[in-house]
């Protein structure tokens, strides 16, 4: 369809004569066309600029060449310029939006995937049925493209735009091309926002296709753990993020009656999204539980589909002697084409040990061939013992030189060779210890000279404890109902709600998972929205309090204060970001259709929302934190994401940096350093507790609502640091800003730095929002 | 093994750290900085052994640095009768050392010396490289961690914790010999 505006007036801007064509949409959508309609890799430099005006880039390279082309190697060490004349800044932003092309890229392919499959199987016109409370059903897709999306053919054309958009973002980081740090950054945001576009059309897709639940604050809970799986029964697990195979899997279990005969579990987002679909699908864990349980040589069969699954995965399953079957044209794993033979025939190769895998690209005979050989191959599995028993790995022990090479390979250089010290003398308790804090790569392994099967003998170390991961966690329910937003909106915006904290990404902690835990019981317990997905969402189940409840039994599953939202998998993250949208469009009523820049600047200044991606591994995490830069909401990662290369941070002394407009006179206002950074690796989970609390505070806040986040920030830092902060007069405006328990204090705080009141304007950081402009 | 990166695939260079053996020439380095700093990681309670660390802050005041705890140490510190310090997150004090403007605690302008000690081994790597790339003109940084850093400017090497315990207890000594 075709749009041809004579004249087009926005708050933004005028444009004139403009054509915008929209594809194969069929478009009824009668709210007026904004000003960035399927937006460029330039159109919002300018928002971004203002962004990276305040949050400057901090590079932390990796490493101190270029390797990209044959001019090089070059050294950018201290300032010296490559051969085609780029320095360590642009380089190290160019490798950054590298890393987002890749996330936003693989989040794409995903949704293509799933969209071609569902036109295949369903046709076009489809219905997005996203259920009677949800009318805003793709607040990003809307936001950006203008496309108000009513079938899964739709769809298409918005793929088609985000597919489009990264082959340019990619281009630009050709030898040759950007140069410039700042613009670099600029494609960063980019490359995140249509990644939010991705994977809403991922995730809306499924849920219409599938019946996954829309938005039920009662989703049901499902099974999560090691300790999970009846072993009796022949066991399939899945692994990866596309859960079409799975679903096969599942379709023909109950077709052919089989439903109770056999197990079906799954690590990462596939196992989310299984039981977003089928009750009785099982969730063993993050990426981190990959090496651990096929270690247990539990499963039957393995079935793979894409992202963040072990490259290595089939050796292990053939150490195992499970059959690998790919399902996915992405990770084809080396194994033989089986799509078109007799699933009989394949079934036989598979079972005999003649192939240790096959790749299979017709999902229902990826359900059926699965299905038969896991149940084929379980009766004689089961006598296979894939642990060692404990004397054996006494003797495995022995075996260790205390060479320490495996510590050092460790990410989180864990004393293995003291845990192996005792081992041997038949104490196993420092390994099962380790096993707490080990994020299972098995770098240690590959690293250690005498071949020990490290991971395998921390399995078996924690043999009881594993038996008793046995946790629960709520159903990802997908996107934020549009009443959800109607009721909170109001209490967000004018910060009497404290915040809204989103726990994503993936697994790859420091110092274990129970600090994610921990965090998230924090902000519950303190009435902020908690709001989880991917790993992290599986994290915050594996612990139960001393009833033997784990948080999502403890806490509501609603959008509302101290309550507990799982929204679902990977590609279940623009439901966060999208409720970030709908309360700027539903609740304040501001233009949605193609209208970016408006609506960032009302989440930069009015939703008080923070992302907590503590074990953020992936590019795809790195992508998915970009699109929440852009649209305003700061990103707290643990100490391994400092690896991310860079940090955008403010400078909260440099007042010349913390101006907005005042929307109703156009003055220019000091509103203090809020929100004070835009991404921060804390070293510690109490300093990111500190700083969420204190980055969810906005230049709108009320002074109701200022006092609030304010008793929040200071009563963790006095809790954590044994003090008062030292910078509360940057955040005090007013007098009734004030804790009223804490007047005393920080008066006399305030008295010390010489505070004055401030203005609590209607804040913008876009001129042409200003409604009445000062003479 | 002695320089090389505690953690094997942490590959450094061109740029270097100059390796520095002998404890007194630690001592030198620390005492021709005009302005030093020393800056304490969240590890700290986890590798530094009591009495090196007090050791450590022996050596601050010998040369009048500032010390700065980050990742929320700063109870622990108070729990062993220290009093006298700062306190920053790890990444706004890089992001400040970097700023030639910055005017430091005291007002009195940027650091010409930071020293590290009680991170965990690649977060402070990568801020001892973000400080290596874009610092000012003759900005330094000395690791004296128990192991080789090789983003810093200068840095101790891979040693286990008594011999560092007595490496540091050197430099105090050799600070002590030379006011």
């Amino acid at each position: 369809m075709t749009f041809k505006i004579g004249e087009l007036k926005t708050d933004i801007a005028t444009l004139k004569n403009l054509e915008i064509s929209l594809g194969r949409v069929e478009e009824e959508w009668e709210e007026p066309l904004g000003p960035t309609p399927m937006p460029s890799i330039t159109s919002l430099r300018r928002w971004d600029y203002k962004l990276l005006q305040r949050y400057k880039p901090f590079y932390l390279p990796f490493c101190d060449l270029c390797c990209l082309c044959t001019f090089g190697k070059c050294d950018l060490t201290k300032g010296k310029k490559g051969a085609c004349g780029i320095k360590m800044d642009a380089q190290q932003s160019r490798i950054v939006l590298l890393a987002c092309c890749i996330g936003a890229a693989t989040h794409t392919g995903h949704a293509r995937e799933i969209v071609e499959f569902l036109v295949e199987r369903f046709g076009r016109d489809l219905p997005l049925d996203l259920g009677d409370q949800v009318d805003l059903e793709a607040p990003n897709i809307r936001l950006v493209t203008g496309i108000k999306p009513r079938t899964v053919g739709d769809l298409e054309d918005v793929l088609d735009y985000v597919e489009e958009q990264i082959a340019h973002l990619l281009a630009s980081t050709h030898t040759g091309q950007e140069g410039d740090p700042i613009d670099f950054e600029s494609k960063v945001f980019h490359a995140g926002m249509l990644d939010h576009v991705a994977m809403e059309v991922a995730d809306i897709a499924q849920i219409a296709a599938f019946n996954f639940p829309k938005g039920d604050p009662n989703a049901r809970l499902a099974q999560l753990g090691l300790g999970i799986v009846d072993i009796n029964k022949p066991v399939i697990l899945v692994i990866g993020h596309n859960v079409i195979p799975s679903i096969y899997i599942v379709d023909y279990l109950n077709e052919t009656g089989l439903k109770d005969e056999v197990e079906v579990c799954g690590l990462c987002c596939t196992a989310h999204d299984i039981t977003r679909y089928n009750d009785r699908a099982k969730i063993i864990g993050p990426i981190s539980w990959e090496l651990r349980f096929i270690r247990t040589g539990v499963p039957d069969v393995i079935v793979v589909d894409e992202q963040c699954i072990r490259t290595d995965v089939l050796d292990e399953a053939a150490k195992i002697h499970a059959p690998l079957i790919a399902a996915s044209e992405k990770a084809c794993r080396g194994l033989p084409d089986r799509t078109y033979d007799p699933v009989e025939e394949i079934v036989e190769d598979l079972v005999s040990g003649r192939q240790k895998g096959a790749l299979i690209l017709d999902m229902d005979k990826v359900g059926e061939v699965a299905t038969k050989v896991a149940i084929r191959l379980a009766p004689e599995r089961k006598k296979f013992k894939a642990l060692p028993s404990t004397e054996e790995v006494i003797e495995e022990a022995k075996r260790c030189l205390q060479c320490g090479f495996c510590q050092k390979a460790c990410p989180n250089s864990l004393p293995i060779p003291e845990a192996m010290a005792m081992a041997k003398e038949g104490d196993l308790s420092k390994l099962a210890e380790l096993y707490d804090y080990c994020i299972a790569c098995g770098r240690c392994e590959s690293a250690c000279p005498s071949k020990l099967n490290i991971i395998t003998m921390m399995v078996k170390s924690s043999e009881k404890k594993v038996k008793n991961e046995i946790f629960k966690v709520r159903v990802g329910r997908g996107p934020i109902l549009d009443t959800e937003i109607r009721d909170v909106g109001r209490s967000i915006v004018l910060g009497e709600i404290p915040g809204i904290i989103a726990f994503v990404g993936c697994a790859n902690y420091a110092d274990g998972g129970t600090e994610l835990v921990e965090m998230a019981e924090e902000f519950l317990k303190r009435k902020y929205i908690v709001v989880a997905s991917g790993c992290a969402a599986m994290t915050i189940g594996m612990y139960k309090n001393d009833e033997g409840k784990t948080l999502y039994e403890l806490y509501p599953g609603n959008f509302d204060a101290g309550c507990l939202v799982n929204v679902g998998s990977c590609v279940s993250n623009p439901h966060i970001s999208g409720a970030a949208i709908k309360i700027a469009n539903i609740f304040a009523k501001r233009p949605l259709r193609a209208n970016y820049m408006e609506i960032a600047d009302y989440v930069l200044n009015r939703v008080g929302a923070v992302g907590i991606a503590w074990g953020a591994m992936s590019q795809k995490a790195a992508s998915i934190a970009s699109g929440f830069w852009r649209l305003g909401v700061p990103v707290i990662v643990g100490p391994h994401g400092a690896k991310y290369r860079r940090m955008l941070l403010g400078r909260k002394e440099k007042r010349e940096n913390w101006y907005v407009y005042d929307a109703r006179t156009g003055k220019k206002v000091y509103v203090g350093p809020v929100p004070e950074h835009l991404f921060y690796a804390a070293e510690t989970k109490e300093e990111a507790m500190i700083m969420a609390a204190k980055l969810c505070m906005r230049a709108n806040d009320t002074t109701k609502g200022r006092a609030i986040k304010l008793t929040h920030y200071i009563d963790l830092y006095k809790r954590f640091y044994g003090k008062m902060p030292d910078d509360i007069h940057l955040f005090v405006r007013r007098l009734a800003d004030i804790p009223i328990t804490m007047k005393d204090e920080i008066l006399a705080e305030l008295e010390k730095k010489g505070w004055k009141e401030t203005e609590i304007p209607d804040p913008t950081l876009i001129e042409e929002l200003v409604r009445v402009k000062e003479e | 093994m002695k320089f090389e990166p505690y953690q094997t695939a942490e590959i450094p260079g061109p740029l270097k750290a100059i390796p520095v053996e002998r404890p007194q020439t630690v001592a030198g380095i620390i005492r021709n900085a005009k302005r030093p700093i020393v800056i304490m990681g969240s590890k700290t309670f986890d590798v530094v052994p009591e009495k090196t660390l007090r050791d450590i802050i022996q050596i601050s005041k010998q040369v009048g640095a500032e010390i700065v705890v980050t990742g929320g140490i700063n109870k622990k510190f108070e729990e062993i009768g220290i009093k006298e310090f700062k306190s920053m997150p790890a990444m706004e004090l890089a992001d400040r050392l970097r700023d030639p403007e910055w005017k430091g605690f005291d007002g009195k302008g940027n650091y010409d010396l930071a020293i590290f000690v009680g991170f965990r081994y690649y977060y402070g790597w990568l801020i001892l490289s973000g400080l290596k790339h874009f610092s000012p003109e003759g900005f330094k940084t000395l690791s004296i961690e128990p192991y080789y850093q090789p983003h810093a400017t200068f840095s101790l090497y891979n040693m286990k914790i008594d011999a560092w315990s007595n490496y540091i207890s050197l430099i105090k000594e050799s600070l002590k010999e030379k006011r």
